[in-house]
């Protein structure tokens, strides 16, 4: 919506993790039950998220008007920052939630054995697209949301106040972004690098996908997913060269992707 | 600061009979003279340092570690030892009577880092330089160390290509423990610890390091068990903290054992999450150099029963010396962490250097040229933290590799080995000048 190609978004990714571990430590060293650590996980990811204001309204806005090359500069610069600020915050080591992963168990779904709390995000993963795309369409602010995608100067014209429609949307897509790192945190380790691993594959999602479309980083994110797995599987050297292969059979027959058109 | 910047301003400043007057008054042409003649014998000061001069002020030692990215905690941990080191040689009254002077530079590409050597021994003018753990950067320092003639003593970096030496003859440049060791040590221990392997599995990272151990481990292992069967190999990005996918491979591949080679946080990523689907209930498994990232390898989530390589020092050694369990004492009480192997490295390149200088000078006690300290450096055996350790006379390290089976039976909250088995790179290292796949094959087993 804000046409920003934000390389950051990793970096929040990355920032959630980290502040989950913390949040996890805390309340495991003040005696919380194991079985209720994804509450202070999650609640510690989305507040986190607030950050996004201040990135927001401290430097994005500057470029907004700016050529994109600008904006990638910025948004990398970001990247870099923040990989420095969590390295001089946590440490140079990895970072982990240590046993919790399994704290709710495990269970046999045709013949494969899956921690319950796969599940969990999953499940939860679903919960946010759902409640994204009901915000969206159902909702008076997904109205202007969408609204402003289509034609910025329109809906500034009808009224629509520009400075705080960008930094609400800017911050609820950071504070998805920390979410996301710090659920997914009980299942890996933090590494202060892991932001940039995300970036690569995330673009690769979009563009397959479409960018600005809901629907296509659902897709993308699959299509993504089932064929690295398929990969591994079948023939481990193809990995990446699959990936990329579709990624440029999306970019040469369909240039604004699967979902692109409609949404764009 | 170099010496032609120090020794510009002392010549601009008026004193002595020729220059008594104010330097206000001085004219432009007498400025400029000064000027030349200034640089000239600065230039000429510094073709011919006397040692002397070096003997008096503070040795200064450079160090080149890894602060930022994936081998971050690999170069804290080489860097914490030497200044533990430079600290206890200079409450001891330095080397020589000269205090220790640590100028620590970022090892990072290549390119940037062959800069940054260059200017640790132009610039600041160190007497040896400490450091480098990759051998993809250490690979072009080499040639560099060689052409500056100030020694240089690598902590964890070689200079091989693959399996194979590129410098078998240096003059300057001491290297590490050949990359493959710990993968070789692995290979001989897996038939003791693990009867009736067939098939094996094997993981590591994309690079030079995870593809040489895999495929030096696959020869060792084939020498001890010929019908054994290398049914899956998988090379992800150094850097992946995403391996549902590899797992799912592995147990596919139904092997009865699984090697790896991962040695940073990418460790502990995959023993979580092989944990949570039961991978080594099935599985035996082999981690030949996790122990770098051992106190991060949780109970909860490391099963007892695997081989998990500490590379040259173990920091619970039952057998340890007075200076093990002080360092690992005085590293927790700083740091509230175990120290892993790199800090062994480091502290022996640190303390041969200082044995050798001291050897070097002699009864006299003068402080010797470069070119000697080199010369008793070569076949010097010193006490490190782990123990004995030597150079080679072609300047490779000579050390005792610490694997074991993992227990739960400890006081932390990770695991650690027990058996201990410790081999030595005399067993486990190709000798000098040799090809390792045709030494390998020439074992009698």
């Amino acid at each position: 919506m804000q046409k920003i190609f934000n390389l950051a978004c990793g970096s929040f990714y990355a920032l959630g993790a980290y502040v989950g571990v913390s949040a996890v430590g805390w309340y495991v060293s003040a005696g919380g039950p194991p079985a209720l650590f994804i509450v202070p996980l999650a609640l510690a990811g989305l507040a986190v998220g607030a950050v996004g204001v201040l990135v927001e309204r401290g430097l994005l806005r500057f470029v907004y008007d700016r050529d994109e090359t600008f904006q990638l500069l910025m948004t990398f610069a970001i990247v870099l920052m923040m990989e420095d600020a969590i390295r001089l915050t946590w440490g140079t080591a990895p970072r982990s939630t240590a046993g919790l992963y399994l704290a709710y168990g495990r269970v046999e779904i045709l013949g494969a054995v899956a921690p319950v709390y796969n599940l969990i995000v999953m499940a939860a993963s679903l919960v946010i697209a759902l409640a994204i795309g009901w915000l969206l369409t159902r909702t008076a602010f997904g109205r202007i949301i969408r609204a402003t995608a289509d034609n910025r100067e329109m809906a500034e014209a009808l009224g629509v106040d520009m400075r705080r429609v960008y930094a609400r949307v800017f911050t609820l897509g950071t504070a998805l972004g920390t979410l996301g790192g710090a659920l997914v945190i009980p299942t890996t380790a933090a590494m202060s690098e892991m932001g940039i691993e995300l970036i690569v594959e995330a673009f690769a999602v979009v563009v397959i996908g479409g960018l600005g479309s809901m629907r296509g980083a659902l897709v993308g994110a699959l299509v993504v997913g089932v064929l690295r797995a398929i990969a591994i599987s079948v023939y481990p050297e193809l990995e990446m060269l699959l990936i990329y292969l579709i990624v440029i059979a999306v970019l040469v027959a369909r240039p604004r992707g699967l979902f692109g058109g409609a949404a764009a | 600061m170099t010496r032609l910047s120090q020794a510009t301003p002392e010549l601009l400043r008026p004193h002595g009979p020729r220059c008594n007057q104010s330097r206000y008054n001085k004219t432009r042409r007498q400025f400029l003279k000064l000027l030349v003649a200034g640089a000239g014998s600065a230039a000429a000061s510094r073709l011919d340092a006397p040692p002397a001069f070096a003997q008096g002020g503070p040795l200064k030692v450079g160090v080149l570690t890894i602060r930022a990215g994936v081998a971050a905690p690999v170069g804290a941990a080489g860097l914490r030892a030497t200044e533990w080191w430079a600290e206890r040689v200079n409450k001891a009254g330095g080397i020589l009577g000269r205090p220790v002077q640590l100028v620590v530079e970022e090892e990072s590409n290549p390119k940037d880092t062959v800069e940054r050597y260059r200017k640790l021994v132009l610039q600041d003018q160190v007497e040896v330089v400490l450091g480098g753990i990759s051998t993809g950067v250490t690979l072009a320092l080499g040639p560099v160390a060689e052409d500056l003639g100030t020694p240089w003593l690598s902590w964890d970096g070689t200079t091989q290509k693959g399996v194979e030496e590129t410098m078998p003859h240096p003059k300057w440049a001491f290297k590490s423990v050949d990359n493959e060791v710990e993968a070789i040590v692995a290979g001989i221990l897996t038939p003791k610890y693990f009867k009736g392997i067939k098939t094996v599995a094997g993981i590591g990272n994309d690079y030079s390091y995870g593809h040489d151990c895999w495929e030096s481990y696959q020869a060792v292992l084939k020498r001890y068990i010929p019908d054994v069967k290398f049914v899956l190999e998988l090379f992800p990005k150094l850097g992946v903290t995403d391996f549902t996918s590899h797992i799912a491979a592995i147990q596919q591949s139904k092997a009865d054992l699984l090697m790896c080679s991962f040695w940073s946080g990418d460790a502990t990523i995959i023993m979580k999450q092989a944990a949570a689907v039961g991978l080594f209930k099935t599985m035996k498994g082999v981690f030949t150099t996790a122990g770098g990232v051992h106190d991060s390898l949780k109970k909860e989530f490391t099963p007892e029963g695997l081989l998990l390589g500490y590379n040259t020092m173990y920091f619970d050694d039952p057998k340890a010396s007075p200076l093990l369990k002080q360092f690992v004492r005085e590293y927790k009480a700083k740091y509230n962490e175990y120290p892993p192997y790199e800090c062994d490295h480091a502290f022996f390149n640190a303390e041969s250097y200082k044995v050798a200088v001291e050897k070097a000078a002699g009864p006299a006690k003068k402080w010797p040229e470069k070119a000697q300290v080199v010369k008793a450096l070569e076949g010097l055996e010193i006490e490190s933290l782990s123990g004995k350790r030597s150079w080679r006379e072609d300047h490779v390290q000579m050390c005792n590799f610490y694997q074991g089976i993992t227990t739960h039976k400890n006081a932390y909250d990770f695991v650690t080995i027990s058996p201990i088995e410790v081999v030595s790179t005399k067993r486990a290292m190709k000798p000098a000048g040799s090809k390792l796949f045709e030494w390998i094959a020439g074992w009698k087993v």
